[in-house]
């Protein structure tokens, strides 16, 4: 019977179960592949001067790929609230809930690990062949199979998966089913204390972080930046639903002011889900912060010491932090499209008080755009604190080398992943039969 | 020749393939006149809420036309059918009426907004009022019990004065008192402002308050009383309800 449940639940949350797999797919890859690179490296004396960027930017990925499985988890397993409730209002124990949560998680944290296990191979060749073409590593890095990596790799796919369902099914049993089913909007609290710890403790970790840089030897500025930078994101992507539900009453009039009708439902939609808005934004803000950290304090750095990359040299930096920004990419999408996803009911609602199509396409582009753009100020703003504390340890001045062009693209591809999530995921809801799974 | 605001011509829904095939509706045909209030009564799964879905362009029929104002319906695209939506038939379902985000009040305006209106907020007020959702406008589908909700969602399509209202089964969530009140809104829509009105219940005494009332089972319409009484209704009904 729980074999049959799991099974139809997994049927049910297809979209938001893809996404959740090529999450921890990917960053089992990133991982490995990042791992592999830097077991190569050691073995070559040459390669000592780059070693330090390159577990720099295997620490980046590491670190994203936390993030993002965590989030997308967690989404993946709040999402299904209404069926655990459910379940749980038919006669599921918590306890019964909470182990097809499991079972669900280490199916996928397995396959998803093995398969990036295998993926991590060809990708860390790949980055051994940019690196030899921008100059890092002229000789090449040669990439041997040492077991390290895919367990280092491995344990973020399931030691990340499991924990972070686990932490989810608990939250989702704790509510009681009534409460759950009576709406699943806007009744849960914006804050929970443990959240709210969490990131003010982080926040206050990175404001050491930045506090202390000025005063550091240039060497281990930049890693202290990189650090500080991670250390905000954590606290701004727990502390992120109060900010998004300003940003979101901000953005969204303005929104509205342009188009009453789909930007004022857009608004609102952020506004009383901000936690949800949040799940989007969180990528969003990860990849602004740390690709113009990482971007910058290398431009910064090499400004400070008078050097300046030009041809294929200067692409250097971009090529060490890309797979972790093109992973968060795909994180964008991936929880846009499930946050939209969520939304099927409500689309089909709006269309039978008469939303034009048209006017439904605005209205998920407006939600997008709202979360995108809070999630950019977000990440700008930590990005921007880093940076400036690093040019101050370098220079003695609160200053910071950055390139418009990259920012500006950054943040369109952050932009246009988004509308290309939302407006996917959306379809089936925006065009197909109107009573499709809506009984009554 | 056109008297009708919502005409029926051969309408047949079948769900489901094979073995499972049910067939809601078949080979109904009927006419709604403009300004008339019509009950729609019969055993639970005989076919009323898919005949609603049918009538309102919520559901394609597999076979036969639905006239809006003389236009078929049946090969409207999704653009025009929007507008039909918006400002021509207002619909309440049995359940699940309202966008959670919103609060009752901006719930009431959508259609209005989303066709670009302003709309008049002493009515907006009024109409809550007359519901029984004073103080309450500011209250989001959450915060509001089921009845509550299927008033904001009947306030809803009354609001834009639409020539036709489907309401399914509006009073079945509610008390005595807030039910005659709903009775007596839809009512004056008909009366006072001309609009029509069809309404499925499985109450006899709600059903009184309509001009005609229409006997459904297995898909068909089986019978049709002009102004009937409740007694006449439960006879009809043979105590099956
Ligand atoms: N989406 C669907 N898929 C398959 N069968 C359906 C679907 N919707 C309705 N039916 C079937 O069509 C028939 C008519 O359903 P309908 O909802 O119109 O009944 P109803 O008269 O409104 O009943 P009630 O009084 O219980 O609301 C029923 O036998 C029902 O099982
Ligand atoms: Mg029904």
């Amino acid at each position: 019977m729980t074999l049959v449940l799991a099974w139809s639940n997994v049927r049910a949350n297809r979209t938001s179960l893809a996404a959740t797999f090529v999450a921890v797919l990917l960053a089992v890859t990133l991982v490995g592949g990042s791992g592999l690179v830097v077991a190569g490296a050691g073995t070559r004396d040459e390669l000592n001067g780059v070693m330090g960027l390159l577990v720099l930017s295997a620490v980046v990925s590491g670190f994203v790929s936390v993030f993002v499985v965590a989030g997308m988890l967690s989404l993946h397993v709040l999402r299904q609230r209404r069926t655990w409730a459910l379940l749980r209002s038919v006669g599921m124990t918590p306890r019964q809930v909470r182990r097809l949560i499991t079972a669900e998680a280490l199916v996928v944290g397995v396959l998803a690990s093995a398969a990036g296990c295998a993926l991590a191979v060809p990708y860390a060749a790949l980055m051994s062949a940019l690196m030899r073409m921008t100059g890092l590593a002229p000789g090449g890095i040669p990439v041997g199979i040492t077991a390290v990596p895919f367990v280092l790799a491995s344990v973020v796919g399931v030691a990340v998966t499991l924990p972070a369902a686990r932490v989810a099914a608990r939250k989702a049993v704790r509510v009681g089913p009534l409460e759950v089913l009576r709406e699943s909007a806007a009744q849960r609290r914006l804050l929970p204390w443990p959240r709210a710890v969490i990131g003010v403790v982080a926040l206050a970790g990175g404001g050491v972080l930045l506090w202390l840089i000025p005063g550091l030897q240039p060497k281990n500025a930049a890693p202290t930046a990189l650090g500080a930078t991670m250390a905000l994101c954590v606290g701004a992507s727990a502390l992120g639903p109060v900010a998004l539900r300003m940003l979101g009453l901000l953005l969204g009039a303005v929104a509205a002011r342009l188009d009453p009708g789909a930007g004022m439902l857009a608004g609102s939609s952020v506004v009383t889900q901000p936690r949800r808005a949040m799940s989007a934004a969180s990528p969003v803000m990860l990849t602004v912060a740390l690709a113009c950290t990482f971007l910058f304090a290398v431009a910064t750095s090499d400004a400070a010491a008078g050097v300046t990359r030009t041809g294929e040299a200067a692409w250097a930096a971009p090529v060490l932090v890309g797979s972790a920004v093109v992973y968060t990419v795909i994180s964008v999408l991936n929880a846009t499209a499930m946050t939209m996803d969520e939304r099927a009911d409500e689309i089909r609602l709006l269309r039978t008080v008469g939303i034009g199509p048209s006017q439904l396409v605005r209205m998920v582009c407006w939600e997008t755009l709202i979360v995108t753009t809070a999630g950019t100020l977000l990440g700008t703003g930590i990005a921007a604190a880093s940076l400036t504390a690093l040019g101050t340890a370098l220079t003695g001045e609160p200053w910071f080398a950055y390139s418009l062009p990259q920012y500006a693209g950054l943040v369109a591809v952050c932009a246009v992943s988004g509308l290309a999530g939302g407006l996917v995921s959306t379809r089936g809801a925006r065009r197909g039969a109107l009573l499709a799974g809506s009984p009554g | 020749m056109d008297d009708h605001a919502v005409l029926l011509e051969g309408v047949t829904r079948t769900y489901g393939r094979g073995a499972t095939e049910v067939a809601a509706l078949r080979q109904v045909s009927v006419g709604f006149r403009r300004g008339s209030f019509t009950a729609v009564m019969g055993p639970s799964g005989s076919g009323k809420s898919t005949l609603l879905q049918c009538a309102s362009g919520l559901d394609r029929p597999d076979a036969g036309a639905v006239r809006v104002a003389g236009r078929d319906i049946t090969r409207f695209g999704e653009k025009e059918l929007a507008t039909l939506r918006r400002d021509q038939v207002g619909v309440i379902f049995q359940a699940f009426n309202l966008v959670p985000s919103l609060t009752a009040w901006q719930n009431v305006i959508l259609p209005s907004r989303l066709a670009g209106r302003r709309p008049d907020p002493s009515r907006v007020r009024e109409l809550l009022r007359r519901v029984g959702l004073a103080g309450r406008e500011g209250h989001r589908p959450a915060q509001l019990s089921g009845g509550q909700q299927q008033r904001v969602a009947i306030a809803r399509a009354l609001f834009g004065r639409p020539e036709v209202l489907f309401a399914d089964e509006p009073t079945g969530a509610l008390d005595r008192g807030t039910g005659h009140e709903v009775l007596a809104l839809l009512r004056e829509a008909v009366d006072a402002f001309g609009q029509t009105v069809v309404m499925v219940t499985h109450d006899p005494e709600a059903a009184t308050r309509a001009d005609r009332v229409l006997f459904l089972t297995d898909g068909r319409i089986v019978d049709v009383l002009e102004r009937p009484s409740a007694e006449q209704i439960g006879m009809r009904l043979g105590g099956r309800r």
